[in-house]
């Protein structure tokens, strides 16, 4: 590690003015974003990702990350005052967060998520720092062959986030690697599924198409909701006193802080395994490990502390594996992945040694996000619970025209404001017969890398697919994969029989 | 619960309509270029794809038909469907005129101009799903598109169509 250069890195990142502000922007919208129950830390980065594009790539990635650690604490706000938790991540804060806040303890019990998250993040940050130059060295003697099954490693975790179908979560991959092959082919220039059309030559592009799929579908979504009377105006009227945890709470929490936060990074580290899975995982090991774990999901603030720790944890993980293969940990990692590429730049192992400072100014950029993160939650504290009381009714035409300019602002093309409302068309269908709509980013990632490394290797190999015997990585990969792929369905059949028990239950309690 | 309004039947719906446009894609990729001595076509790819996607439509195909079958209540595919009855249902009525609204948004992009469309079809919106608080739906329709609009063109420098409203530009670069 070249100690010199990264302290000048961090020098760069910490003493440079429109860094520090973008960082700040990026979290307070991203706690703000994180808030509003169903705005996800995802949603928010796709939103803001066009603010980014006049910017230089450090302050673009500070940005971004502010809204990524920024949103993965806002989540909390909502889910510890009113019981929604504003992000998926956030689920379990309120197993213990929503009854300290039922007993009066609102102040702490977001002070505490608030710490917990700055310290979870500090974690991923610092072992993302040390961590991922190793793996990047393994990854520089990657050829063809290793990178292809890379890709199909990362792939092989669509059937993780794939949800109750893992078939429906395999037929929206390949629809998303499918899409992928839309305009010239990179190796002929045959023209593919373009019909003509001359802006679909250069393919779709990704922003877009993600913004169609989660915002503008979910818009859709809404206003349907709120015609059938199906949804829930939250409000809250807490008055919050404490900012930070004192010395005692601290003393009582800081296991769970260290423990959730290395939990997260390791399951964020995972591609496709986010700050969903990780609190649920930290929860559970905590409180297994707990004196008295009967009192976990009643009011303790070590519950708050291990499920915020951990998800925030999960952000430098995610960083992990997208800085050192190119290969995304989850979803918003996925779009910073979009903006490197848009800067020029393309994540993996040689950027470890064309890119050193880049990499070692985004180290310090997650520093720096989560460090504004807190500086973020302790100011305005008192009025973030606040937003959750916005009115649907005018939040949802807001963020449509702002996703539909985000969408144009990228090439200045209509076309791709089209191509957004299409997509927004595409999803709204899709979460109607309950397609998972993730397996589908992941594919758009990775799917032109799966193809131009499998062409590649055909190409060098004379066409002869069983050379990959001989590439011992690559073979590690694929077996990797295969466990993945197998531990998912085991896991996913595990989780559908424990829904179904409950069904069963919740049938049996209505017929008494 | 009738057959038809379970997820089994929606899933099997959905399956038929991916199965027609699995072979339309599959079809098309048989009409791209053919590059001699390549080991690996244009077409192969999108054709892998597309068995891909056959292969597990059919899969949730024969899923469907055999929940469709047992009938079976502890079956999560027996659960009720979400509803995508146009003729009866008034929330997917209102949500396909958000899509119409955005196809006239697209096709009005150029002329109108980015704040105009965008004040436009905000206050659609609002109406629609029952704010009718006149001024507050003006004052919001009409305030955060032109501040979009401010910060991209001022702060980003990306240049936004402001169609009829075009002279605005000229009075934002004089201030």
């Amino acid at each position: 590690m070249n100690w010199s250069l990264l302290f000048q890195s961090y020098g760069s990142v910490f003493l440079n003015p429109q860094v520090l502000l973008m960082t700040l922007l990026g979290a307070v919208g991203g706690v703000l974003l994180g808030a509003i129950p169903g705005m996800t830390a995802t949603m928010g980065v796709a939103l803001l990702i066009p603010f980014s594009f006049g910017m230089d790539l450090i302050p673009s990635i500070g940005l971004l990350l502010g809204i990524y650690c920024g949103g993965m604490y806002g989540g909390s706000i909502s889910a510890i005052l009113i019981h929604a938790p504003g992000t998926p991540a956030a689920a379990a804060t309120l197993l213990d967060g929503y009854p300290m806040s039922q007993k009066g303890q609102s102040g702490k019990a977001l002070s505490i998520a608030m710490f917990s998250s700055f310290c979870g993040g500090v974690i991923g940050a610092l072992v993302m720092t040390f961590l991922s130059p190793l793996v990047a060295d393994v990854a520089m003697e990657f050829t063809s062959a290793e990178m292809l099954m890379l890709a199909v490693f990362g792939l092989s975790v669509i059937v993780a986030i794939s949800g109750q179908s893992i078939a429906k979560g395999l037929i929206s991959a390949f629809f998303g690697m499918l899409l992928c092959t839309v305009g010239l082919d990179p190796t002929y220039s045959a023209k593919r599924f373009t019909f003509g059309v001359k802006p679909l030559y250069s393919g779709l592009q990704f922003i877009p198409v993600l913004i169609g799929l989660f915002a503008v579908s979910e818009i859709i979504a809404g206003v349907e909701r709120i015609i059938n009377g199906e949804e829930k105006q939250e409000s809250s009227n807490e008055k919050i006193n404490e900012v930070l945890p004192d010395l005692k709470t601290i003393s009582q929490i800081w296991p769970q802080i260290i423990s959730g936060g290395l939990i997260g990074t390791f399951i964020g580290a995972i591609p496709g395994a986010g700050g969903d899975i990780a609190v649920f995982v930290s929860y559970g090991f905590n409180k297994s490990f707990s004196k008295y774990p009967e009192k976990w999901g009643t009011e303790i603030p070590q519950g708050v502390a291990s499920t915020e720790s951990a998800n925030n944890g999960c952000s430098g993980g995610a960083m992990i594996p997208l800085l050192s293969l190119g290969v995304p940990g989850d979803a918003v990692t996925a779009i910073i992945l979009g903006a490197f590429i848009m800067k020029g730049i393309q994540p993996g192992p040689t950027m470890y040694v064309d890119k050193l400072d880049t990499v070692y100014c985004v180290f310090a950029a997650l520093m720096l996000a989560n460090l504004a993160m807190l500086v973020v939650g302790c100011c305005g504290v008192r009025f973030f619970a606040k937003i959750v009381s916005v009115e649907k009714k005018i939040l949802y035409p807001i963020i449509l025209v702002i996703s539909l300019l985000g969408a144009f602002s990228i090439n200045r093309n209509v076309f791709d404001v089209g191509v957004c409302v299409a997509f927004g068309v595409v999803g709204w269908l899709m979460n109607k017969f309950e397609f998972p709509l993730s397996p589908i980013l992941l594919a758009l990632i990775l799917g032109p890398m799966c193809e131009q490394n499998f062409v590649r290797f055909m190409d060098l190999n004379g066409g002869n697919f069983g050379a990959i015997l001989g590439r011992p990585i690559a073979i590690g990969f694929f077996v990797v994969a295969v466990a993945v792929v197998l531990f998912s369905i085991w896991n996913q059949q595990k989780i559908n029989k424990r829904e179904a028990e409950a069904r069963k239950a919740a049938a049996k309690e209505a017929n008494k | 619960m009738k057959k038809t309004h379970t997820k089994a039947f929606a899933n099997l719906i959905a399956s038929v309509i991916l199965l027609v446009f699995e072979v339309w894609a599959y079809v098309q990729t048989l009409g791209f270029k053919v590059v001699k001595k390549a080991a690996v076509q244009p077409a192969t790819f999108p054709q892998v794809m597309c068995i891909g996607m056959m292969v597990f439509t059919v899969i949730l195909l024969i899923q469907s038909l055999i929940s469709l079958k047992r009938m079976n209540p502890d079956d999560p595919n027996m659960q009720p469907a979400a509803s995508i009855n146009i003729f009866k249902n008034r929330g997917v009525q209102a949500g396909l005129l958000v899509i119409v609204l955005c196809i006239l948004y697209v096709a009005l992009f150029k002329t109108l101009g980015y704040v105009l469309a965008s004040a436009i079809i905000a206050a659609i919106i609002m109406w629609l799903i029952g704010k009718r608080d006149v001024k507050q739906i003006l004052l919001v329709s009409v305030l955060v598109p032109l501040l979009m609009w401010l910060v991209f063109y001022k702060l980003l420098t990306v240049n936004i169509p402001m169609g009829v409203l075009d002279p605005l530009k000229n009075l934002v670069d004089m201030i």
